[in-house]
């Protein structure tokens, strides 16, 4: 039952991200702009812009651009059906394996700072839900308030200028490392596991030292809304008829807490699902603060330059990542409310 | 009535709620005691506080609600003044309750088994695997088959029979002196309710518990309290013994609420004479398909009934018997799969949309819940008019001058033409849309339960109106209903359906004192009568049926009624039945019944 769902889920997954892909191959050369003049310079002589085109593939016709990068006529190029997600026209390097230095600082950062934001929320959103109106709830109010309306790269300025610069417990936003460390050995992309990988716990700590801070700021800036969400649902599920009998049966105060808090967890999980989505790229303004490259500043990057095959690659990989965290946030779902059936 | 040591003194109880710039005091000074294996009815229209009263009796309320003052005096403490957590304790281990609703005071998401051990270790050492064990034997206690299969089931998966079964094992699992029971079978069908309060106050008297029973059913009432409160206006105004209230009701609510009961000794209502077949079906049929199958619901099979002009006839029947879709289908707000309805000779499943429309001011629906009748945007002025305006035109000041006398026709005062719905109650609104369902003049109207979800004394008033606008006025009614009192009350004949078809019918009196057909028995068995002088606890009753209707999608081959008929033989699940007429308007679909196999006699012995 469950296996098949997860199949059916994968296999719908994967007719999204062909349609996505299909829509993005034409929208991005539905643009305005010219990627082979830009590669080339304005002042090249119209041999070398031929020459260019003719490398890059776009002298041929469209369709047949979209056929190689579908990865259906391997003998030009691999593509698609080949694991490639083709050469980027920037660099001359695979797309894939930009992807894979870039995407994982990204994942580590809004993982870590998605868990730091849920173990802050939960407690403060039944805080405030458990005493609505009294001063606890209304410093819940505030505080969300300040997480969620400024925008997280002030925030990140201004812990900067306070725990670097003023306090000095911070280290100064220069990446994931200090720049005298030398990196360990890329295996995963993630610096936390390839330093454990590398045996060196010195320089385990002094990323995740570095991490913290905009760890922090994102955590901050997500906790916004996860609180507003954690004590919307708690206050309804608090007001619901079954808490109302848990109190009328006699069970003791926490456990009837944890009742109305596992009937909360249900409907956030969705709201999780569409921020960390949200967050793969939208955690690019954070990312430059703090001079981590990330997966965002590749998209930027890549935009700017008229990157075809790398601002493809992007988006096939956060859509399908979202669509891989959707499900696991459906099946937890799933897993605290047995009403939801597969 | 009022012993010495009473378990519960409740004294000058009330509780409110603020609203920006006033209080709310729906309980305002409620006072009673509650002996020791007593059962005692709390009676009460909607609002008049019933519901807060029993949660304040466990220092509790519903919020923004707060209990103002008073006390509730158990065991020698005052309950409203205990610390958290000592209250919490006795919730649950002295007091039981079991509320409305039961599916929704399950929590959805632990399985029932593991709630009830909860529940039951809160108040008493047991291991996990204790508590399981205890929750399956208090499953068994409450009348659920196959208990052990049922602890591990979600509330959602239950019936509302079976899950307001859970709560009162919940409720039970300790032992309490006192279970209050908040209209514990609201939302339960017939058949059920009396099954169920039956098994209720069994074991109720096998724990020695005593019982306050909340409810706004006098037949509930007479049948199984001992002694009975009335509750009005946020005050107890009458405390007596269940027989002196029937009998000489000192309050005038209360005279009010037994005005039905005094009246029941005029017998039925007058059969009219001529004008038979003013509305008729013929086989009328309707299948629902099921998507994603080609298998059909089966909602209403071959149903032929003839409403005379100036008759009211009943339909009654448990939920899932198909009787709202036949009244729908009357007024063609469904279109049946086969058969006719035939109005004063005319077919209607024939016509097209403009003579429908025409055709639609001669025959109304007034539906179930009042509030989802009407536009609440509009005025009660606008409400009326519509159906004028849409009908018939005329100038503005005619039409106005008709909605006023269509209020008062309905005994309602004409400033009411400039309230909205939201300012009226369910009482006086149902009465508007009765006003606009008569305001064309119709010569026919379905009432589709139009009494279920008004108090007893509202409902009372209503069919009172409903006999005198048929009196008055010469309509033909077909009422749906499952409260057969009002069905006694207010027609001249009555047909009994299950599964989609109709096993019997006849005049109501021929039915109510007489039923043939094994399913009709039921139904009136299980009927409470506000009767006390002859209480179901006092007489055990003729078993009721067993199981539940079968799904309306793989009906049996035989008789529907095989799988749950005491009577059953192997020729019943073989052969259809058909309507067999027995003349004097009767007609029984059970072929036992018309060869003679099965009498009353015998069923009386059962």
């Amino acid at each position: 039952m469950l296996l098949r769902y997860i199949t059916r889920r994968m296999l719908i997954g994967v007719i999204q991200l062909f349609c996505l892909v299909i829509a993005v191959f034409f929208l991005i050369r539905l643009l305005p702009a010219d990627p082979v003049s830009r590669l080339v310079g304005l002042n090249s002589s119209p041999e070398g812009y031929e020459q260019a085109a003719r490398q890059l593939g776009l002298d041929r016709p469209l369709f047949e651009q979209l056929w190689i990068y579908l990865g259906l006529s391997p003998d030009i190029a691999p593509g698609l059906l080949q694991g490639s997600l083709g050469v980027s026209w920037a660099s001359g390097s695979t797309v894939g394996s930009e992807i894979a230095t870039f995407l994982p600082v990204t994942l580590q950062l809004i993982t870590l700072a998605f868990i730091l934001a849920f173990i802050i929320s939960i407690p403060v959103g039944m805080l405030g839900a458990l005493n609505p109106g009294k001063a606890a709830d209304k410093g819940v109010f505030v505080y969300s308030l300040f997480a969620g309306s400024q925008p997280e790269f002030w925030w990140g300025l201004l812990f900067v200028y306070v725990f670097y610069f003023q306090l000095g417990v911070a280290p100064a936003p220069l990446g994931q490392l200090s720049p005298m460390t030398f990196p360990p050995e890329p295996v995963t992309g993630f610096m936390l596991i390839d330093t454990l990988i590398a045996g060196e716990p010195a320089k385990f700590f002094e990323a995740l030292h570095h991490l913290m801070m905009p760890v922090i700021t994102l955590a901050f800036i997500l906790s916004g809304p996860i609180i507003k969400m954690v004590r919307q649902n708690m206050l309804r599920a608090l007001q619901s008829d079954f808490v109302l009998y848990a109190n009328l049966i006699g069970l003791p105060r926490k456990r009837v807490a944890r009742y109305a808090l596992r009937a909360a967890m249900g409907p956030s999980m969705t709201l999780i699902g569409i921020l960390y989505g949200f967050m793969l790229s939208g955690a690019v303004l954070v990312e430059s603060v703090f001079s981590l490259g990330g997966i965002g500043q590749y998209a930027i990057r890549s935009v700017l330059a008229f990157d075809y095959p790398a601002i493809q690659g992007v988006v096939l990989v956060i859509t399908a990542i979202s669509l891989v965290v959707y499900l696991l946030l459906d099946l937890i779902h799933a897993a605290i409310d047995p009403r939801i059936a597969y | 009535m009022n012993g010495d040591n009473p378990l519960l003194r409740v004294r000058d109880l009330k509780v409110g709620y603020e609203v920006p710039g006033d209080l709310i005091v729906p309980v305002e000074g409620v006072s009673f005691d509650l002996n020791p294996h007593e059962v005692v009815g709390l009676i009460g229209d909607a609002g008049s506080g019933k519901s807060t009263t029993a949660l304040a009796l466990m220092g509790l309320a519903r919020p923004p609600g707060k209990i103002l003052g008073g006390s509730v005096e158990f065991g020698g403490r005052d309950l409203l003044t205990l610390p958290d957590a000592e209250i919490r304790e006795i919730r649950g281990r002295d007091i039981g309750i079991i509320v409305q609703n039961p599916r929704a005071a399950l929590n959805p998401m632990l399985r029932v088994g593991r709630q009830i051990g909860f529940a039951y270790r809160a108040h008493n050492e047991a291991t996990e695997a204790a508590a399981r064990a205890h929750a399956i034997d208090m499953l068994r206690l409450v009348g659920i088959n196959d208990p052990e299969r049922r602890v591990e089931a979600y509330a959602h998966e239950l019936s509302g029979g079976m899950a307001q079964r859970a709560l009162i094992a919940m409720a039970l699992s300790s032992t309490p002196k006192l279970l209050i029971a908040d209209e514990p079978t609201s939302g339960l069908d017939v058949t059920i309710q009396a099954q169920f309060l039956d098994e209720m106050w069994q074991t109720v008297q096998k724990t020695g518990s005593a019982m306050l029973l909340v409810t706004q059913e006098l037949g509930v009432i007479a049948n199984f309290c001992d002694r009975v409160l009335v509750l009005h206006k946020g005050r107890i105004v009458e405390d007596a013994p269940v027989r002196q209230f029937f009998a000489e009701p000192q309050h005038p609510y209360s005279q009010e609420v037994l005005r039905f009961y005094h009246e029941r000794a005029s017998g039925y209502p007058e059969q009219v004479t001529g004008g038979a077949g003013f509305l008729r079906t013929d086989a009328l049929t309707k299948h629902f398909p099921l998507r994603g199958s080609d298998k059909v619901v089966q909602a209403v099979d071959k149903v032929t009934i003839s409403v005379a002009k100036g008759e009211a006839v009943g339909l009654v029947g448990e939920s899932g018997s198909g009787k709202t879709t036949v009244g729908r289908c009357l007024m063609r707000l469904e279109h049946p799969t086969a058969g006719a309805v035939i109005l004063d000779g005319q077919d209607i499943t024939a016509l097209n949309a403009a003579e429908m429309r025409k055709m639609r001011s001669r025959m109304q629906i007034v539906f179930q819940d009042p509030f989802d009748s009407v536009n609440p945007r509009w005025t009660v002025a606008d409400i009326l008019d519509e159906p004028l305006r849409v009908h018939e035109g005329g100038d503005k000041a005619a039409r106005r001058e008709r909605a006023v006398a269509a209020l008062k026709q309905v005994d309602l005062d004409p400033s009411l033409m400039i309230a909205k719905p939201r300012d009226l109650g369910a009482s006086t609104l149902q009465r508007i849309n009765i006003a606009r369902a008569l305001i064309c003049n119709p010569d026919f109207v379905v009432l589709d339960e139009p009494t279920s979800v008004l108090a007893p004394r509202a409902r009372n008033s209503l069919i009172a109106l409903l006999a005198r606008l048929q009196k008055e006025l010469g309509i033909s009614y077909l009422f749906i209903s499952h409260d057969l009192t009002t069905v006694r009350y207010l027609c001249q004949r009555v047909a009994v359906m299950y599964l989609g078809q109709i096993v019997e019918e006849g005049s109501v009196e021929q039915v109510f004192t007489a039923p043939q057909h094994p399913y009709s028995r039921a139904l009136l068995s299980a009927h409470l009568m506000p009767d006390p002088t002859n209480r179901r606890v006092d007489n055990p009753v003729p078993a009721a049926l067993e199981g539940e209707i079968p799904s309306p999608i793989d009906v049996p081959k035989g008789c529907y009624l095989a799988s749950r008929c005491p009577h059953v033989t192997d020729a019943c699940r073989a052969n259809p039945q058909v309507l067999t007429d027995l003349g004097q308007g009767r007609a029984v679909r059970c072929e036992r019944v018309v060869a003679g196999e099965i009498t009353l006699q015998e069923a009386a012995h059962d």
